[in-house]
């Protein structure tokens, strides 16, 4: 199995598909002539040439639309949002349009397009530029959101995506692109780590454990699976093992991985990088008390950010989203500690 | 006769049919030779400001993160059309994410301003927006926004608040080339030119919206005549010529107060550093040629250009500019220094200032 960082692991994904199927393409800002802004998308104008790989005007509700109206036609558009934050102005064409027309009509089209960014805290780019929006998404039936957290996931998901039928938001971790492959083994080994040949893909709506535990569980996705991961390092020097759960997706959502875990730990944390109120982990920990309430012996934690507009200044951005420390202690709650 | 150098913007700028139908024709000598002094000396701390700004953020010690765009050689269209309005009585203007030299030019503390870049306690935002966010209420600059186009409809908001009240001002609005294709903007013209509003829309047209210049971005090129269709009144201004940009802003904004409209402007200009500090020369490569930066630098720097013609005019002395020089190279560094004295903000700061 060869080792990947993040970003690479999402061209790998992108450009195979693309390879594979005529049908699919790229669109979004800077992802030609520029080579991508983040570099996902390098070599691919030369490659695939510019009907396959389109630069565009910063104009999100077009490329959206664009993207809605060539899927109902039958192509499988790739919508790059350069920022998961600057879909905004265009969450009107998601929400209101992607996510409807399957039903609307009765099921006579289908919208098979992929809307992909990097998302969540940077390197201090403030509150219009860090947020980790996939509640807003995560909340609209007729859509799939993935959120993978590691290189393989990054890989397999993507694909997955691409070939989904549905309008699928890859929530991708921009703290987790740059990764080094050394980097992500030393926190586990086998984390940057991409399954080989068969065209494995990843299954859409399937969690995973990534650690295996008795004492607590530690349920994430995106960038706090890995600090869940780091959590869990942080607490097996105390004695304390903890089962880490990468949930991978969040619409369609397994809840059976976390709650069979449960049912051995008795314990949970729930853990997202945004803030909490009417949040992912507001929604896990419901689901955990309908349907896990008997096997918990401790109330469930949740970890989560602060409720405020990401800060500027180092000093405040780093109080306002988790960190392996927060849980620690929110885990060493579950087990009676203070 | 001294005459301000014009400047002809390049062939890859698309030229527009000026709406006013005048060619700038300035005799520099009849001009109010005090506070072109005052203007050049502005462009001249900004442009040390920028690059000290640019020099801190490389040295990684000073506190200074995210993007970091920076507004040299655009310094003509902040410190011209700011210096045309009355911002200590009511003027208002907002601007986009490139926003530093909106609140130099209007007279903010230069350490506030730094002190915000750097994340500090003492910035004017207290070091909770950074570069893309300054602000100064009480120069009625209603700050600098993120999101592309995001700060054109507040614009509007602004303006509307003025007609509401009867009052005889304006509301300058500042955005790039990429601000055009967002459907918001289009809404805002609209509805500006509708009500009347006294807005002067700023379109600084530096010919690239990050890598994609106007070609590549706009089936019409032409921008300023994208604002026809909204029969909206506009000009289009050599952005690198103080006085070009100051003598016609300044009478257009005072007609707009004794005949409130909407004004849209198209300034002609040229952004020198990368797009933002993550737009290195590897990066611009792929749409901007050395060559073309350097014609810019060389032929139509605003801060030359001004120099050039106050010298010519016997305005400005040699001992003065290097005076000038020499204070704005000591005033970036007072600032910076403002702002390495100045504490983080306390971690009790995370939650205030959400509501009011
Ligand atoms: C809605 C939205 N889409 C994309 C971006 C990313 N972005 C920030 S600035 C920029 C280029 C804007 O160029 P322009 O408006 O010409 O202003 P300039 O930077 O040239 O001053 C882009 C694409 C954003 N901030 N907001
Ligand atoms: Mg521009």
């Amino acid at each position: 199995m060869a080792k990947h960082r993040y970003a690479d692991a999402l061209a790998l994904a992108l450009g195979e598909e693309m390879d594979k199927d005529d049908s699919v393409f790229i669109i979004g800002e800077e992802v030609g002539q520029y080579l991508g802004t983040l570099q996902v998308t390098k070599g691919f104008l030369a490659k695939y040439g510019p009907n396959r790989v389109v630069d565009t005007p910063i104009s999100e509700v077009g490329i959206i639309g664009l993207g809605i109206g060539s899927a109902m036609a039958g192509l499988r558009p790739v919508c790059e949002m350069m920022r998961l934050d600057f879909s905004l102005p265009a969450y009107d064409q998601i929400v209101q349009h992607a996510a409807k027309i399957r039903y609307m009509f009765g099921g006579q089209f289908k919208v098979p397009m992929v809307i992909r960014g990097p998302s969540g805290v940077g390197r201090q780019l403030s509150a219009q530029h860090s947020q980790a929006l996939e509640v807003l998404f995560a909340h609209i039936p007729g859509l799939k959101v993935v959120v993978p957290a590691t290189p393989a996931d990054a890989y397999g998901l993507t694909k997955a995506a691409i070939r989904d039928d549905n309008p699928v938001v890859i929530i991708e971790a921009l703290r987790m692109y740059f990764e080094k492959p050394e980097a992500l083994e030393a926190i586990q080994p086998g984390l940057s780590e991409i399954p080989e040949g068969d065209d494995w893909i990843a299954n859409i709506g399937e969690a995973k454990v990534l650690r295996e535990g008795k004492d607590v569980t530690l349920i994430g996705y995106s960038t706090m699976t890995i600090s869940c991961l780091r959590a869990a390092n942080l607490l097996a020097q105390e004695g304390i093992s903890a089962e880490v759960i990468d949930l991978r997706s969040l619409l369609p959502l397994d809840m059976a991985t976390p709650l069979a875990s449960i049912k051995k730990t008795h314990r949970a944390v729930v853990v997202q990088e945004q803030w909490g109120m009417y949040g992912i982990a507001a929604e896990i920990s419901a689901q955990i008390a309908e349907r896990g309430f008997y096997d918990l012996d401790a109330p469930v934690q949740r970890v989560t950010g602060a409720f405020v507009p990401m800060p500027y200044s180092k000093a405040l951005e780093s109080l306002a989203y988790p960190h392996e420390e927060d849980i620690v202690v929110a885990a060493k709650r579950t087990l009676g500690g203070k | 006769m001294a005459r301000a150098a014009t400047a002809a913007p390049p062939a890859s700028h698309a030229t527009a049919k000026n709406g006013s139908g005048k060619e700038a024709d300035l005799d520099i000598k009849k001009l109010d030779a005090k506070k072109y002094l005052r203007f050049y000396e502005q462009m001249v701390h900004i442009r040390e400001f920028e690059e000290l700004c640019d020099h801190a953020f490389r040295q990684g010690t000073h506190g200074i993160g995210g993007y970091l765009h920076l507004y040299s050689g655009e310094e003509a269209i902040a410190v011209g059309i700011i210096g045309a309005m009355d911002v200590e009585n009511g003027d208002a203007f907002i601007g986009h994410y490139r926003d530093h030299a909106y609140a130099l030019a209007a007279g903010s503390e230069p350490g506030e301003v730094m002190a915000e870049i750097c994340g500090k306690a003492t910035g004017c935002s207290k070091g909770k927006g950074g570069s893309m966010h300054i602000c100064d209420a009480k120069l009625g600059f209603y700050g600098g926004y993120g999101i592309v186009g995001g700060n054109v409809p507040i614009a509007l908001g602004l303006a509307w608040a003025i007609k509401y009240r009867g009052e005889n001002r304006v509301c300058a609005c500042f955005f790039g080339d990429g601000s055009m294709n967002q459907g918001g903007f289009h809404e805002t013209l609209n509805m500006a030119q509708l009500y009347k509003v006294p807005a002067l829309f700023v379109l600084e047209n530096n010919g690239y919206a990050m890598g994609t210049s106007i070609e590549r971005s706009h089936a019409n090129p032409n921008l300023a005549s994208r604002v026809e269709s909204y029969a909206m009144e506009y000009h289009v201004i050599n952005g690198q010529n103080i006085f070009e940009v100051h003598e016609q802003v300044a009478a257009i904004v005072e007609s707009m107060r004794t005949n409130p409209r909407p004004v849209f402007l198209e300034m002609k200009t040229y952004r020198y550093h990368g797009h933002g500090a993550a737009d290195t020369q590897v990066t611009q490569s792929t749409y901007r040629s050395r060559e073309e930066v350097e014609d810019w630098k060389t032929h139509r720097d605003p801060i030359r250009l001004a120099e050039q013609a106050l010298m010519e005019a016997e305005i400005l002395t040699e001992e003065e500019r290097e005076r000038i020089h020499t204070e704005a190279v000591e005033a970036a560094k007072a600032a910076l220094k403002f702002s390495d004295d100045s504490p983080d903000p306390s971690p009790d700061e995370l939650l205030t200032d959400v509501y009011v």
